[in-house]
């Protein structure tokens, strides 16, 4: 078994990286809505420790919708990557109509459950 | 015809001043049945029944085997109180008999026993069915051999001086009574465990429960202060009993007797008894101790309305007023301990009220964040007062569905990372559908 270096993990980072590049804008666009999605979910998780869970029922809307949209767009990342086989009889624009459905009805329960 | 209509309209206009009976405006009684065992005793205890006419009530004598009494005709009571002064009875005549009697005390009406020595089994089974025990031995006594009375022949020591009186002013009166009642007769334990019975004159520790004509020849079955000469009841209903185990005590020769107790140089003119027995008399005949709450009010802080139901966290007043009977009129009650549950299997909410000394108890809370059937309780039970409880049921709703409140600064991360993820749908939306 091969020790692990710091080379190891740098040529691996790099691979990765050299990877990614490859990837269509389109599926990049996905990821940074992605991130920025679970990001905010972040923040309000840290928020909520501080202040404590009074409007619990805020809360819990504003952090679902967030998870909510990451779980959707990732979704939509799964259904519209090309190199992704189980989904070649989908087309795009299917599953494009499929994620802002289910964004609408996201959206409708946050709003009701906002408070 | 005519004049016979005008009879039957008299008779019946009439009719409510006829109807002069216990009410519960005054609860004190009015009619008294004292069974006798023999009509000597009429004149013989004279001084104890002059003290209780004079109070005003109508005392009717008869014999305990008289075989016309009765103390219900047609359904109704005829009397608010029995007195049995007749030890040596072994059956009533008429229509009484030991659950005639229960009856009459689980309706709420009072009675007074005098037992003696070599009382009957009657007087024995009463005195059990209201919660004390007569000693078993038909011929025992109370003995003291350190705290009898003194007198001129130095007898067997049955005539007990007794001082040990329960510290109560509602029972005895504010007045202290100072010289020692003297007894004479069989002693009778009460059951620690039943709480509605208390000793009113103990036996001293000295005292012991035995035949004084024969030798002690086995240790006596009461001893000490567990020898109860006079007991009180009263039971859950407020019928209040009284127990004594000597007829004598409320002789007029005992009234008027000097007593001093042996081993102490003071000597009375006058034996506690008549003080000990009128006021024990005032008590039992509700003449004293005797509570009523009315006008039970509970409403929201600043509104004068009963609710039909409140809302958690509420903020609620409630005012009781309470009177105790003087023997003339209802005076208000005043005390610091009475005390208000807001209950719903266990009390929620336990809070002291406050009084403004003029019979009016207030308080006010707020209601607990637990929705639910809740009851405004009040349970008083103290020495010698008839024992209050209240309850008054109420129902507590949670918020409606637009009582919450909104807008809440707290909250505002929340609605705004809601509204950025809307925002940044449509955007994305844009930007993923024109990026090709």
């Amino acid at each position: 078994m091969a020790r692990s270096t710091s080379k190891d993990a740098q040529a691996l980072f790099h691979s990765l990286r050299s990877a990614y590049v490859a990837t269509p804008s389109s599926l990049k666009i996905i990821d940074l809505y992605v991130g920025f999605a679970v990001f905010t979910a972040i923040i309000q998780v840290v928020y909520m420790a501080f202040v404590g869970s009074f409007p619990f029922n805020s809360f819990l809307s504003g952090v679902l919708s967030c998870v909510g949209t990451a779980v959707l767009a990732v979704c939509l990342r799964i259904q519209v990557n090309k190199e992704n086989k189980e989904f070649k009889d989908l087309p795009p624009e299917r599953a494009f109509a499929d994620f802002v459905l289910c964004n609408l009805v996201l959206h409708l329960v946050i709003m009701n459950f906002l408070g | 015809m005519a004049k016979f209509l005008l009879y039957i309209t008299l008779t019946i206009s009439l009719l409510p001043f006829f109807a002069v009976s216990f009410s519960p405006e005054s609860p004190i009684d009015r009619r008294v049945l004292v069974l006798l065992d023999d009509l000597a005793v009429k004149s013989s205890h004279s001084l104890f029944f002059d003290s209780l006419k004079s109070r005003g009530f109508e005392l009717e004598f008869k014999l305990a085997d008289d075989p016309n009494i009765g103390l219900q005709r047609y359904g109704q009571y005829l009397y608010d109180a029995l007195v049995l002064f007749c030890p040596s009875v072994e059956r009533f005549g008429g229509s009484i008999n030991v659950a005639s009697i229960a009856d009459f005390v689980d309706s709420g009406h009072d009675l007074i026993i005098a037992a003696d020595t070599n009382a009957s089994d009657l007087i024995r089974e009463i005195s059990t069915e209201s919660g004390v025990d007569f000693d078993e031995n038909a011929a025992a006594m109370v003995i003291d051999h350190t705290g009898y009375a003194v007198s001129n022949t130095d007898g067997d020591h049955t005539l007990i001086a007794s001082d040990d009186l329960i510290k109560s002013d509602v029972i005895l009166g504010s007045k202290n009574i100072e010289a020692p009642v003297l007894f004479q007769g069989i002693g009778h334990s009460v059951n620690p465990a039943n709480t509605l019975v208390l000793q009113v004159l103990a036996a001293s520790p000295s005292a012991y429960s035995a035949n004084p004509q024969s030798k002690l020849s086995n240790p006596p079955s009461l001893t000490g202060s567990a020898i109860s000469l006079v007991s009180v009841i009263q039971a859950r209903n407020n019928a209040r009993i009284v127990v004594a185990g000597s007829l004598s005590m409320f002789s007029n020769r005992f009234f008027r007797s000097g007593v001093q107790k042996a081993g102490s140089s003071t000597k009375y003119q006058k034996s506690g008894n008549q003080e000990f027995l009128t006021e024990l008399s005032k008590w039992v005949f509700h003449e004293r101790g005797h509570l009523k709450a009315v006008n039970v009010r509970h409403h929201k802080v600043g509104e004068s309305d009963e609710p039909a139901m409140y809302r958690i966290s509420d903020d609620l007043d409630y005012a009781v007023e309470i009177y105790e009977w003087s023997g003339t009129s209802w005076e208000p009650y005043v005390a610091n301990d009475v005390q208000l549950q807001f209950y719903m299997m266990s009390p929620y909410v336990l809070k002291t009220l406050s009084t403004d000394k003029k019979g009016l108890y207030s308080t006010s809370f707020k209601v607990p964040d637990v929705y639910g059937v809740f009851q405004f309780k009040v349970e008083y039970q103290r020495l010698g007062y008839t024992s209050l409880s209240l309850s008054k049921q109420i129902p507590v709703r949670p918020f409606r569905h637009n009582e919450y409140e909104r807008f809440l600064p707290a909250a505002y991360p929340y609605y705004g990372a809601s509204f950025s993820m809307m925002a940044g749908f449509f955007i994305f939306t844009v930007v993923h559908l024109y990026s090709k």
